[in-house]
């Protein structure tokens, strides 16, 4: 086994022994935190695919993010009024189902990345990066206008919605159902990575021209990682909104694409299991330098600069080596 | 009459007040190896990028395989059938061999948008990319990174791509480029085997190998042809001894 195989292994572990200690330790509040990383590491995952595989640097994910919680905020804010959310031409009701608001959010995140994706994709370079965040705080303030729910308040979700089988509310449980989401994004991270679609993906970020000369357009293949990408993150944006019962137009602040991006950065660029260590790491910088001091967010910059600085493959690419390409 | 794959009639294109490609004629036949020979910004790699579809031409027609290509972009080039490789060394750097020519097999096949098999478990595909690297006299350099391949061996990496199109024509930019005298000879006989696979259009400064492989030589000059024929011909050709040998001859 490779030293990274092990290093993701180890990384897995512990992102479970943490919850069940403090269950059985009676600190539900340890959970929640650590829920909140594997939710956070999901969105990085989504994020991952664009910009590590596809090199494509959003700097609007947390549009998709905020779509996937408004998914989520608004089909339970109907169901708990008892107002349908469409009555012309027929009737769509709210529902606190979650498998059904997952969908959704996936749904209504990939339209939207590949509205966005199919306009900003026509640049490279700094103006991607200027258009994706453009489109973000489009949403964003779209959100903080939008007096129907919530506006600048947000929305509340009073109960946590509902899977078959689960006490939703039960901290652990919860966690347990986000950790298995995570786990299968990983599974089709790894799997994409080395799929013919990855592969070909990769060689347009190294060199699209080379691509284009054996007959595979760059476009299509970002285009299509950029939907996947907004659609996975949009899917952690239903969890947080889910963990927090709550959603506002924070989730889609350009903040919010900002920290999605430093996981992604600390944890190691385009490694399978970077945005979960950086998502990990990020989480317990804020639990344990909060508590210290109301501007923690400098030291996990002076971290972020020293990643950038001198370790450029980030958490994984420091403990783990150059990645190991085939036998 | 033998077959004519590639057509350049009459292409013209200018930059500002600069003619890079002056009413150039010339077409390439089944099984040749057609040379274009000429001085630094002669306007070679215009007359490339046209044929390539990364410029458009101001004038004139290109056809390939007896179709007008006007409307066509690189890729769709590409797909029919138009194998090219770049004067300075175009790999995935970070991909090894066999990723490389994986990725051209991929693409001749059109099967890029499958998302969970691995795209080295397809056994038609990777023994495909083999194939091809074995041709190219890379066999046991398949796990080496391409950003760590000698200088030769990346260009033969290039070849092995070009190769895995199964193109039916080469485009071949300086392919000896910067290589050592038997990194020269290597790439010599490698392409005098590929003519009768595909005829390949030849840019070359090398001229032992472009006299010792070419059934045919075109010579530009200032955006012109100024002379086009066979080995003896060329080498015959006054203009071409003034504008492009003579220094040869008198050292």
């Amino acid at each position: 086994m490779g030293r990274e195989t092990l290093l993701n292994a180890a990384i897995a572990l512990g992102l479970v022994a943490v919850p069940v200690w403090a269950h059985l330790a009676g600190e539900p509040f340890i959970i929640t935190l650590t829920t909140k990383a594997v939710i956070l590491a999901l969105a990085g995952v989504g994020l991952n695919i664009a910009l590590g595989h596809g090199g494509l640097i959003s700097f609007g994910h947390a549009a998709y993010f905020g779509l996937g919680g408004y998914a989520a905020g608004i089909l339970a804010h109907h169901a708990q009024t008892f107002t349908p959310l469409m009555s012309a031409p027929f009737i769509i009701e709210g529902t606190k189902f979650m498998p059904v608001i997952w969908l959704v959010a996936v749904i209504v995140a990939g339209l939207a990345a590949l509205v966005i994706g199919a306009l900003s994709l026509r640049t490279s370079g700094v103006y991607f990066i200027m258009i994706t965040l453009a489109f973000g705080q489009m949403l964003f303030f779209f959100a903080i206008s939008w007096p129907a729910y919530g506006g600048e308040d947000g929305l509340v979700i009073y109960v946590r919605n509902e899977f078959p089988g689960l006490n939703t509310l039960d901290p652990i449980q919860f966690f347990a159902l986000c950790y298995v989401i995570l786990g299968l994004a990983l599974w089709f991270s790894h799997r994409f990575g080395r799929s013919p679609f990855g592969l070909a993906l990769n060689a347009a970020r190294q060199n699209a021209e080379r691509v284009q000369t054996v007959g595979i357009r760059p476009f299509r293949l970002r285009l299509t990682a950029f939907v996947i990408s907004g659609m996975i993150t949009g899917l952690a944006g239903a969890l947080f909104a889910d963990l927090n019962r709550f959603v506002s137009p924070s989730m889609l602040s350009w903040q919010t694409s900002g920290e999605i991006m430093i996981f992604i950065i600390l944890g190691g660029v385009g490694r399978l299991y970077g945005p979960v260590a950086g998502a990990a790491l990020f989480i317990a910088l804020e639990h344990f330098l909060g508590g210290v001091s109301d501007y923690w967010l400098v030291f996990v910059g002076a971290l972020l600069l020293l990643v950038v600085l001198f370790a450029r493959g980030g958490i994984i690419g420091t403990l783990a080596g150059r990645e190991v390409a085939h036998d | 009459m033998t077959e004519t794959i590639l057509k350049v009639d009459n292409v013209s294109k200018a930059f500002g007040a600069l003619r890079a490609c002056d009413r150039v004629s010339l077409d390439l036949r089944l099984g040749e190896i057609h040379a274009l020979i000429g001085p630094n910004g002669a306007g070679k790699s215009t007359l490339i990028k046209q044929i390539a579809g990364n410029l458009r031409p101001d004038s004139g027609r290109i056809e390939f395989l007896g179709r007008d290509v006007a409307a066509l972009d690189t890729v769709e080039r590409a797909r029919m059938g138009l194998g090219r490789s770049f004067q300075i060394s175009a790999v995935i750097a970070e991909f090894t061999v066999l990723q490389n020519v994986v990725l051209a097999v991929q693409g001749a096949r059109g099967t890029s948008f499958h998302f969970l098999r691995g795209a080295l478990s397809d056994r038609a595909v990777t023994e495909a990319a083999r194939l091809q690297i074995e041709r190219a006299h890379l066999g046991g350099r398949e796990a080496v990174r391409a950003s760590d391949l000698a200088h030769g061996e990346r260009r033969r990496l290039e070849l092995a791509m070009a190769l895995a199109l199964r193109p039916k024509a080469f485009l071949l930019d300086e392919p000896m480029a910067g290589m050592g005298a038997d990194g020269v000879a290597e790439m010599t006989g490698l392409l005098d085997g590929l003519r009768h696979e595909a005829p390949i259009l030849l840019v070359e400064h090398d001229m032992d190998a472009v006299f010792a492989l070419a059934d045919r030589i075109s010579v530009l000059d200032y955006g012109q042809i100024i002379a086009s024929g066979t080995v003896d011909e060329i080498r015959a050709h006054p203009e071409v001894r003034r504008a492009y040998l003579g220094e040869e001859d008198a050292a």
